[in-house]
């Protein structure tokens, strides 16, 4: 059974969108939207709305023969060619009159299959659909190529919060009581929405064990935790869940062995991902939970990314940051970056700045590249072995100072912001601001990140789904 | 090797088209390359050097840097090697070590081929 064909639309391109079906003058209008097809692990697929058609009434959109109105014969064509250039799927828009409820009227159904076998042929490839939209609804026809017929299940509008938009409002399972407390601010609604959700948690240490406790009890309905890293004695203190005798099993074999005579061994440790899985299952019982222990910048990790509804930066390497941004843009999935800095000065040893921070990656808006944070030289040095770093830097590698309550503050806001952006994203969703959070000073540092209108990850990689690689590593030989 | 770090070697023959151009594949989709010969300039007594690097697999967006040359290199002035060159090593190699990182790398237009011609000018000129 196939799983959702599910429709993902940058917020800039809903505006316009909204913009030119709902002038105000109650009429019906038309367009088309180009957009990258990903196939999802579900067996379903995601459309992501690359490319805005907008059709000029009286010239592109006129009076039907059969329907009300009817895209031109050459807009067709000039449309549909360029989404087969590009491998997009075509999607031709109208609308309807209403607001919260809309359906294809049985003109527009005939009119789908007068036409859409031919469009296939011409796309050769990705599929057809229509969609039509009602100030707060969407409806969608999508036809595949290999003959089988969907109806859309949603569309999410991709900003500063996720609005969810279908042809007819759902009417939410039953909650299960113990989310009773928070289904009163989000409604059964709310609640559903967040138990539909994948979640992605990138980095399982001090302040992604904590992201994934909160957004385990929330209700969340699937996490994707992935980490390389082990537990040990130094991360102990940081590592939400972990207990004393996920290090017993380590200090059993060195007791045995004589004390340690011998050395080390981590191989009894659990990963992180592990005792991430088991705070998540004590949590919510019901949670489905994927532990990948792995790295980020394979490519075969980093394709999760493609099917989350929201991610969770929580590695501290310049590697992960340039694939998680990307991935933002890529595939419109909102991500939020959260850290926390203690900068000593190494000569003196003084406290020279402490922050915690929260960096809303939002898709086509925001981005990482654009603002500076991933270094071009520290992605240079990740990409050699330790040894060599050592050799080229002069100085020992001295890990970074890290206290459980600093990453507490940057997780809680993240996680607020993303429970809010889900539950209830009718409310303001203005300009994103990134947050430093300082201990003591009462007023949070707040930064509004500059977009580069040229920049290759957030502008000219939004939307590209699996038309374009991610910096990931290959095996490939050249 | 990724599609990119291919493009850069491939560059990289062209632009140095009187040295042999050697990838060698890190296994992540970088790889370590060595230009051989290259003339360091009239600065230096030694008129040849290779000039050995890792370009990452995340290249263009990770900067080439930084970029190694022969350890004897002597200045014809006898001056020591200023400011940002030192003695270092590259693998098991011992080698002079030229930090010179790229400030607002532009992944569009900032290749292998031009940061390693940059660089190598600015050795020249030291």
């Amino acid at each position: 059974m196939m799983g959702p064909i599910t429709l993902r639309i940058p917020r800039s391109m809903m505006v316009e969108l909204n913009d030119h079906l709902f002038p105000g003058d109650g009429d019906e209008h038309g367009a088309v939207i180009g957009a990258a097809v990903v196939p999802t692990s579900d067996g379903g697929m995601r459309l992501l709305a690359q490319e805005l058609f907008l059709a000029e009434d009286g010239i592109d959109y006129l009076p039907g023969q059969r329907g009300y109105r009817m895209l031109t014969a050459d807009f067709v064509r000039r449309c549909a060619l360029a989404c087969a250039d590009r491998e997009l799927a075509y999607l031709p828009i109208h609308n309807h009159g209403g607001t919260d409820q809309v359906g294809f009227s049985q003109p527009d159904m005939a009119s789908h299959e007068r036409g859409y076998p031919a469009l296939l042929d011409i796309l050769d490839g990705p599929p057809v659909g229509a969609l039509v939209f009602a100030q707060r609804a969407v409806a969608g026809d999508i036809w595949l190529p290999d003959g089988r017929r969907h109806e859309l299940d949603h569309a999410i509008v991709v900003g500063p919060t996720s609005a969810r938009l279908q042809a007819r409002p759902s009417e939410p399972s039953l909650v299960d009581p113990m989310y009773d407390r928070q289904a009163r601010i989000f409604g059964d609604r709310g609640q559903d929405l967040l138990r539909r959700q994948t979640v992605v948690i990138v980095g399982l240490g001090g302040a992604g064990s904590l992201v994934n406790e909160y957004v385990a009890r929330l209700g969340v309905g699937h996490i994707v935790g992935i980490d390389f890293d082990r537990l040990d004695e130094t991360n102990y203190p940081r590592i939400v869940g972990a207990r004393p005798p996920d290090l017993e099993g380590r200090r059993s074999w060195l007791h045995w062995i004589g004390g340690g005579r011998l050395g080390k061994s981590d191989h009894q440790l659990p990963y992180k991902v592990d005792i991430a899985q088991r705070v998540a299952r004590e949590a919510n019982p019901t949670i489905s939970y994927d532990a990948i222990v792995g790295d980020i910048t394979d490519d075969a990790v980093a394709r999760r990314l493609g099917d989350a509804d929201a991610i969770f930066l929580a590695a501290d390497s310049m590697q992960a940051r340039l694939v998680v941004n990307r991935a933002v843009h890529q595939y419109l999935v909102p991500a939020w970056q959260v850290g926390a800095k203690v900068q000593v000065n190494k000569e003196t040893g003084d406290l020279v700045d402490v922050f915690s921070v929260v960096r809303h990656l939002v898709p086509g808006e925001t981005c990482m590249w654009c603002n500076g944070l991933i270094s071009s030289s520290m992605l240079a040095e990740e990409a050699v072995s330790a040894e060599q770093r050592r050799r080229q830097r002069y100085i020992d590698e001295v890990a970074a100072p890290s206290v459980i309550t600093l990453n507490a503050v940057a997780t809680a806001h993240a996680v607020n912001d993303y429970l809010f952006s889900v539950a209830t994203p009718e409310r303001n969703s203005g300009e994103t601001k990134w947050v430093k959070y300082r201990p003591g000073i009462q007023q949070p540092a707040v930064e509004i990140p500059r977009t580069d209108p040229s920049c290759s990850e957030c502008c000219s990689s939004r939307a590209a789904g699996d038309g374009q690689r991610l910096p990931t590593k290959t095996t490939r030989v050249a | 090797m990724t599609p990119e770090v291919e493009a850069a070697v491939a560059e990289l023959v062209s632009a140095f088209p009187k040295a042999t151009v050697t990838a060698t594949s890190t296994g992540d989709g970088g790889a370590d390359v060595t230009i051989d010969p290259v003339d360091p300039g009239p600065a230096y007594n030694e008129r040849e050097t290779w000039v050995r690097f890792n370009i990452g697999f995340q290249y263009p967006h990770a900067d080439v840097y930084p970029i190694f040359v022969r350890p004897d290199l002597v200045r014809a002035d006898g001056a020591d090697h200023p400011e940002g060159i030192a003695l270092g090593s590259v693998g098991d190699t011992r080698a002079l070590q030229l930090s010179r990182r790229s400030n607002r790398l532009n992944p569009a237009s900032d290749t292998a081929a031009l940061k390693v011609t940059k660089v190598l000018h600015w050795l020249e000129t030291r």
